[in-house]
């Protein structure tokens, strides 16, 4: 999949082209608005994520000005400043999704497989790992074909965990991509949900599927791990 | 202190003034026309006297003495030209002091008589001097010395004329009664014109008094459209007073003064937000990349761990710091969608139950409870009071939640048992990084912006949040949100 990076941040592309390109994206780049605009135009792209300060022109008139052309290429818009007003400018001037930094890489590619698959009309949206099945769209996890009861904070960590086998994520990571910005730091809620998921998904005579790192956090055990 | 309306003043002010003047004017001509009409009534007087020297070489009748001076007696309210009432006394005496005729009003009021007499005791004999002179000629002597002085009895003031002449001496008393008429008149004249005049001012001066603060009122109104999102506005000197324009202008000075500091205060978070988020995207990326690269488990991937988690401290500081400014500048700009509370409330039960499960809930939250609102912005202002709730709360101690949908309003509270709060710091329980007494609140992590953030957040939706508990061993905190259609 070709993806469009426009960010004037030297650091903040390489960690962002790297990331992506280790999940299988190629990825085009650019510093400035101007040159990104027109790469824009002349390539064809499947999702655009534009900062929005940049030098030249900036990322919502490159938007406003893609737009207009009738390009209906996804966009993702990267944003420092407050999230309430871009998102409201961003959004309104056809900005599929808006991510604010800092940003997890592991967020930007799912919001850019979720951005995809909306723009392709997906109607089935799975995450399969292993004989483990996860219904974005129905919200149902079925293991073995065996449903599998989970309330919504759990459905979201496993989804959180699924979309990235193998990755660790410490517990503030999932704390703050699941439970938001603000919840208690210092809680044990993250272990308690886990915990709980285990109980649910694991099945008894094998090894389980989220793995304890000591010190650090969990991470969704990769098939190949598994097998 | 606030003063009464200004209009009102200015009103009452000229009222004041005017009547002051008026009243003062009004006074001043009563006393001279009071001075004039006696004067005339004295002019009157003396010319009875002098016509009374007449008769009898004009008309020498047969008629005794007394009855001549009784038809004459008569006459004289006619002479006078006032009306019939009026009263006036006659009284002759021939040159020895024994009278030849007195009036019906001497005859009933002996004090007239007595100060009739003692006035013609005084008053010195006349020189002799024909009546045809007087009539006749062209330079009139002196005429004789006639003493007019005002005497009260008790049937009222009266004006005393006499006169002596070789033969006789006649007193003249006209009762005041008459100038008092006169005067009465005049009177009820300035009764009913002054208020009348002053009445007149005040309309006049409460009219043009809103006439010229008409460019005060246009200048309040702009002022009210003037808030942190209509600092754009300028009032127009177009058609105004040029006594106004200067205040005017200075006013619209001030608003563009205001404009700039709040467009550089916003554009302050906007920057800061840039230059402080940089550096933490990039040092966050580069962390979350290393980790995935060292061993899992290892003691490198440990530290680096707990490096994220002090950059997610960090981060939510910024965030929060930044709200705030927004807040401050009066631009938290909200993008309202329906949210559903109902359905939060429970979320964050479920959060609860998972993180403090020896705590007791109570609920009551009717289903399908909506709102239009910024979803994570509300959902970090629940957040903060459950965090509170959980944190501060006794060892084995409760909980509870109650929301209820009025009318117009959206009310939730969240109450839980806790220890007393102090009443110092009930009030400072809102203040920014404000964490309650640090000896008991140590092993509680926070930074201390959650609940002063969750009251700008709610104020932002048009709400209130308060801290409502009444009862000591329970803390209670509640909101109240509007319901705004359509919003």
């Amino acid at each position: 999949m070709n993806v469009l990076l426009v960010e004037d941040e030297a650091k903040i592309a390489e960690f962002v082209r790297a990331g992506l390109k280790e999940r299988g994206f190629i990825v085009d780049y650019s510093g400035n608005g101007d040159e990104g605009y027109l790469l824009a135009l002349d390539n064809e792209y499947d999702v655009i994520v534009l900062d929005i300060m940049v030098p030249g022109r900036d990322g919502l008139s490159i938007l406003k000005q893609l737009r207009r052309q009738g390009s209906n290429t996804p966009v993702i818009l990267l944003t420092a400043r407050n999230e309430l007003d871009d998102r409201l400018a961003g959004l309104n001037l056809g900005a599929d999704d808006y991510i604010a930094k800092p940003f997890f890489v592991e967020e930007l590619v799912a919001r850019i497989h979720a951005v995809i698959r909306r723009s392709v009309g997906e109607r089935q949206n799975f995450l399969l790992v292993g004989s483990l099945k996860l219904d974005r769209i129905t919200r149902e996890v079925t293991c073995d074909r065996q449903a599998i009861e989970l309330t919504t904070r759990e459905f979201n960590l496993l989804e959180y965990l699924m979309r990235s086998p193998g990755r660790v994520f410490t517990r503030t990571q999932i704390l703050g991509s699941v439970w938001g910005y603000d919840f208690n730091p210092n809680t044990n809620v993250v272990d308690v949900c886990i915990q709980r998921i285990r109980k649910k998904i694991d099945p008894i005579d094998q090894e389980g599927w989220i793995e304890s790192i000591r010190g650090v956090g969990y991470r969704f055990r990769q098939p190949d791990v598994r097998l | 202190m606030k003063l009464p309306s200004f209009r009102l003043r200015i009103t009452l002010f000229s009222v004041g003034l005017a009547g002051i003047a008026l009243v003062g004017l009004g006074a001043v001509s009563w006393w001279q026309i009071y001075h004039v009409t006696l004067s005339r009534l004295d002019a009157q007087i003396f010319n009875l006297l002098m016509y009374v020297k007449g008769p009898r070489k004009l008309d020498p009748t047969e008629l005794y003495e007394e009855e001549r001076w009784k038809q004459y007696a008569d006459l004289l309210p006619n002479l006078l030209g006032a009306n019939t009432e009026v009263e006036i006394a006659l009284l002759v005496v021939d040159p020895e002091g024994n009278s030849i005729y007195q009036s019906p009003e001497i005859i009933k009021n002996r004090n007239l008589y007595h100060l009739l007499t003692n006035q013609l005791a005084l008053t010195k004999l006349s020189p002799r001097i024909s009546p045809n002179k007087i009539l006749g000629q062209k330079f009139s002597p002196p005429p004789p010395p006639t003493l007019f002085y005002t005497e009260s009895t008790t049937r009222g003031n009266w004006r005393i004329g006499t006169i002596r002449l070789r033969t006789i001496g006649i007193g003249m008393a006209v009762n005041q009664q008459v100038v008092r008429q006169e005067m009465a008149t005049i009177s009820s004249i300035f009764l009913i014109s002054i208020p009348g005049v002053l009445l007149s001012i005040a309309v006049g001066a409460w009219l043009l008094s809103k006439r010229a603060l008409r460019p005060i009122d246009r200048l309040s109104s702009t002022i009210q459209q003037v808030r942190a999102t209509g600092l754009d506005r300028r009032i127009l000197t177009d058609q105004i007073d040029r006594e106004f324009v200067e205040l005017i202008q200075v006013f619209n000075q001030m608003l563009e003064r205001l404009e700039r500091s709040f467009k550089q205060a916003s554009r302050f978070s906007g920057d800061a937000a840039h230059e402080l988020k940089t550096p933490l995207t990039i040092l966050q990326g580069e962390l979350e990349r290393t980790l995935q690269q060292v061993p899992p488990g290892s003691e490198i991937q440990q530290r680096l761990g707990n490096l994220l988690d002090l950059i997610s401290h960090l981060n939510n500081i910024v965030r929060k710091l930044l709200l705030f400014s927004l807040a401050d500048a009066g631009q938290m700009s909200l993008y309202l969608v329906e949210v559903d509370v109902s359905e939060l409330l429970c979320q964050m039960l479920e959060d609860v139950e998972m993180q403090a499960p020896h705590l007791t809930l109570r609920t009551n939250i009717p289903q399908e409870l909506k709102i239009k609102g910024a979803r994570d912005l509300l959902m970090q202002v629940l957040q903060s009071l459950f965090n509170n709730a959980v944190k501060y709360n006794l060892a084995s101690g409760w909980i509870a939640i109650d929301a209820e949908q009025t009318n117009k309003k959206l009310q939730v509270m969240i109450a839980n048992a806790s220890k007393e709060i102090p009443v110092s710091d009930r009030n400072r329980l809102f203040d920014r990084f404000y964490r309650g007494d640090p000896a008991c609140t140590r092993k509680v992590e926070g930074v201390g912006l959650g609940l002063s953030l969750a009251r700008e957040i709610v104020r932002a939706h048009h709400g209130e949040l308060t801290l409502t508990s009444a009862v000591s061993g329970e803390t209670s905190f509640t909101i109240i949100l509007p319901i705004i259609e359509n919003a």
